[in-house]
């Protein structure tokens, strides 16, 4: 489905992606890891438009998106989450996702309806299914972070991707927390039949239910396997404990 | 809500009876800053955009009207059309320029756009009379008494009004709202962000425009200070004191500030230093502005329903 | 057009360009460290020539009084930025951008009209110090020696900001803070601290060049807002947060100002605006300044 070729990006003299290469499947539930600094926001960044790569091609379902802007890439079925929370602060946990479907069908440009009636099965659906539906009228600013965490993920919904892209979904959450947002990307991939990339710093989210792992370190990719490979490789343990990550 | 404000219409609907020209010249006047006020939040409130330019296309509404008049037979109504249209491509041509950027230096360009707008009105004295201004505007006879032009005024903004909403309330204005609060993830979820902001920037130039027309044909004068960034300022001022995020702030704004001026410039020649620390205190004790205020004054009296 | 008068014009253009640069040096400091766009800064260049008339005529019986107002001006500017720094601009740091807007523009409304309340509505004039009260001849050509003086200011001020700031441990400080905030704060920097004293700098060059300034024209009302809109211009040219940026701006608008009033009289107070849109639809972050 993803076909990224030769990837490369430098800020200034650092090269914070060095000729990255990687396919992932349809349907796949992966993850990439790795310390801090290790590129791996930056190759969403690179994913998902908001950065252009110095080389190296993308594909999308055989198609080229490489140097797309964010919105068009958005429409071609890729979504993001974001690694801080990156939300609609000053409206409500359903306008926040409203206006992702709205765009999604292609409504936002219409002057003439009112958006309040609009599409709420489809906006109650989703914030339902990442476990909102009763916060729904609530400020999105003052929700608990861990209502915003899954709120962002609702917002990347929206937009109907096919490939969902998430940057550390469980971050600054509670063990507890980390399980339920765990069993709600599982259970939404089922669903919907998302392709799922997601960046962890959590080792235990990541071997429970990632089907392939791609380790990167300085910027490329040292190792993939799937899980039990991955943590037996010798290059991935050296890295880890060396780095203390 | 409905009930106070059709109430409140009703009131301005009467008055006229009731106060004399000098009240209703002033009402009048402050009609046209709320409109003005009210479209220029719609970029300012509701997207995001802090612009520093608005009466340069206010300005432009006004002269096209003022010279079309005064130089052409054309018939009232287009004159009142051309106005608007002119003003909205105008902001077509900066606002092009100016939402390639972002904070600081959208303001400064759209600055920097209302000063050349001034300029050209300035100089160009062949065309504009320059400092003179274009007086003497004739306005077709229905309109010459105060009272006609304010019921004339009064549905004009509010039809104006009632539009601004119905943009606000639409899936445009709630992704303006988006834009607002975050550019980069509404980018994110496939907008094209530029776009928006450029439509959002001539709408609001469009309304500046009517804003602009308005005040031409009730001042029957237009003068080059019309484009000025003190009279920018003066729209922010108004939007600010009322309320950006509340759709009747810049309305309850423009009252506050007429008010405000006329009472307090009779009675001392610091008015600007009486605003100053009107807006200092607001901005230290009031946030939300006026409308914010009283908002929040009747949520809290009002008795809480079982969430 | 001589080329005798086309020097001279020059010249003056520099002169004004380098006090103007006083002020916009101010702002952009301001900017880079503080990150809020001061609108009040014209005023306290305002203020700064307001004090150095009445200043020079208090202490007209000292001999040598302007130069002592030269020092005093800037420094009351100074410590009145201070103050409200202190207690008015740190609480709205954390606003947003609108909010700051109108804070500092309220306070432009405010110390405009405590001029006013002070001096009056008349405008005032400051007479030249000896030994500066006359002209110097260039090229068979009169040209006033103060203006001159003025030429050598700006260098000499900025040599000398650019030697504080880069060259001495306040400097390497305020250098920190600017860079990283939340960093500087964690090394145990007293980073409020640090703003007031950056305010406080930027407020005593904004007096320096309205006490500079007085003698050359007339001190009124209205100064505040002719030379906070030259200002933008400048540090948009230079790049917000630049000093180099705004001499290198302070120089061009300087004599973009003066030669556009030989070529085109009339349109001269466009050319300023329109490099001001050249540079932010090319280059928004100015000549010397760095993409945010």
């Amino acid at each position: 489905m993803l076909h990224v070729e030769g990837i490369k990006k430098s800020f200034g003299g650092l090269m914070a992606v060095h000729e990255v290469s990687f396919q992932i499947k349809e349907g796949e539930l992966s993850s990439i890891i790795g310390p801090n600094g290790a590129g791996k926001t930056t190759l969403f960044n690179l994913l998902t438009g908001h950065l252009r790569p110095d080389a190296g091609r993308i594909l999308f379902k055989e198609k080229e998106i490489t140097g797309l802007s964010p919105h068009e890439i958005c429409r071609k079925g890729i979504g993001r989450s974001f690694q801080r929370t990156n939300i609609f602060p000053r409206l409500s946990a359903f306008d926040n996702i409203q206006v992702a479907v709205m765009s999604w069908q292609r409504k936002s440009g219409n002057i003439f309806l009112q958006a309040q009636k609009m599409l709420r099965e489809e906006t109650d659906e989703i914030l339902e299914s990442v476990g909102l539906g009763d916060k729904k009228e609530m400020t999105a600013g003052l929700l608990a972070h861990g209502d915003q965490r899954r709120l962002e993920i609702g917002i990347a919904l929206g937009s109907h991707p096919e490939l969902l892209l998430l940057d550390e979904p469980t971050a600054g959450m509670s063990p507890e927390e980390s399980g339920m947002t765990v069993d709600l990307i599982q259970k939404l991939a089922r669903e919907r039949s998302l392709t799922v990339l997601f960046i962890e710093h959590d080792m235990n989210v990541v071997f429970k239910i990632s089907e392939y792992i791609r380790v990167m370190h300085m910027g490329r990719i040292i190792a993939e396997g799937k899980p039990d490979e991955v943590r037996a490789n010798a290059e991935v343990q050296r890295i880890y404990l060396a780095e203390g990550a | 809500m409905i009930i106070g404000i059709i109430s409140a219409l009703v009131l301005l609907g009467v008055l006229p009876a009731f106060i004399g020209p000098g009240w209703i010249s002033l009402i009048n006047e402050m009609f046209i800053i709320a409109l003005a006020a009210c479209a220029l939040n719609l970029i300012l409130g509701y997207c995001g955009m802090v612009s520093f330019g608005p009466a340069g296309l206010y300005a432009v509404g006004a002269y096209t009207t003022a010279l079309l008049l005064v130089n052409t037979k054309i018939p009232f109504a287009v004159t009142l059309m051309a106005g608007p249209l002119m003003a909205g491509i105008a902001a077509i041509i900066v606002g092009w320029f100016c939402v390639r950027l972002t904070h600081v230096y959208f303001s400064l360009l759209t600055l920097a756009f209302s000063q050349i707008i001034h300029t050209i009105i300035f100089e160009w004295y062949g065309f504009t009379r320059g400092d003179d201004g274009i007086v003497n505007i004739p306005v077709p006879k229905f309109l010459a008494s105060i009272t006609h032009y304010y019921y004339f005024s009064l549905v004009i903004v509010c039809v104006c009004l009632l539009l601004l909403r119905m943009i606000i309330n639409s899936p445009f204005g709630k992704t303006l709202q988006a834009i607002r609060e975050n550019p980069n993830r509404t980018e994110s979820i496939g907008i094209n962000v530029r776009r928006y902001q450029l439509s959002a920037f001539v709408l609001s130039g469009f309304f500046l425009g009517v804003a602009g027309t308005l005040f031409c044909c009730f001042n029957k004068n237009v003068f080059p200070n019309y484009a000025h960034w003190m009279k920018s300022t003066e729209m922010l001022v108004v939007c600010l004191l009322g309320g950006v995020y509340y759709f009747l702030g810049p309305v309850v704004g423009s009252i506050v500030y007429m008010f405000l001026d006329k009472i307090i410039t009779s009675y001392t020649q610091y008015w600007p230093l009486v605003l100053g620390l009107v807006i200092l205190a607001l901005l230290l004790f009031l946030r939300g502005g006026i409308a914010g205020f009283i908002v929040k004054g009747v949520e809290l009296a009002r008795p809480r329903s079982k969430s | 057009m001589t080329l005798q008068q086309l020097i001279i014009q020059l010249l003056s253009g520099i002169s004004v360009g380098m006090v103007i640069f006083l002020i916009a040096v101010g702002l952009s400091l301001i900017f880079g460290t503080l990150r809020i766009l001061n609108l009040a800064h014209g005023s306290l260049y305002m203020l700064g020539a307001f004090l150095c008339f009445w200043l020079s005529s208090t202490l007209s019986h000292l001999s040598g009084a302007f130069w002592w107002t030269l020092i005093l001006a800037p420094l009351a500017v100074a410590l009145f930025g201070g103050l409200l720094e202190a207690f008015l601009l740190r609480r709205i740091y954390t606003r947003e951008m609108l909010d700051q807007f109108l804070f500092t523009f309220a306070l432009i409304l405010i110390i405009g009209d405590l001029c006013k309340l002070a001096w009056g509505v008349e405008y005032h004039m400051v007479s030249t110090p000896w030994p500066l009260n006359g002209p110097i001849t260039i090229m068979g050509m009169g040209f006033p020696l103060y203006n001159v003086f003025l030429i050598g200011c700006g260098p000499l001020v900025f040599v000398g900001l650019w030697t504080f700031i880069h060259y001495t441990g306040l400097g390497r400080i305020i250098r920190a803070v600017t860079y990283n905030r939340d960093m500087a704060n964690a090394l145990g920097v007293n980073v409020p601290l640090v703003y007031t004293a950056v305010f406080m700098l930027g407020c005593w060059l904004a007096g320096l060049g309205g006490a500079l300034v007085a003698p050359m024209s007339a001190v009124m009302l209205g100064m505040d807002m002719v030379v906070l809109i030259d200002c933008f211009i400048i540090v948009v040219i230079g790049g917000l947060g630049s000093m180099p940026g705004a001499f290198l701006g302070s120089l061009i608008l300087g004599l973009v100002n003066a030669f556009g009033i030989l070529v085109a009289p009339r349109l001269a107070i466009a050319f300023g605006f329109i490099l001001m849109i050249i540079v932010l639809v090319i280059r928004p972050w100015g000549l010397m300044g760095k993409p945010e």
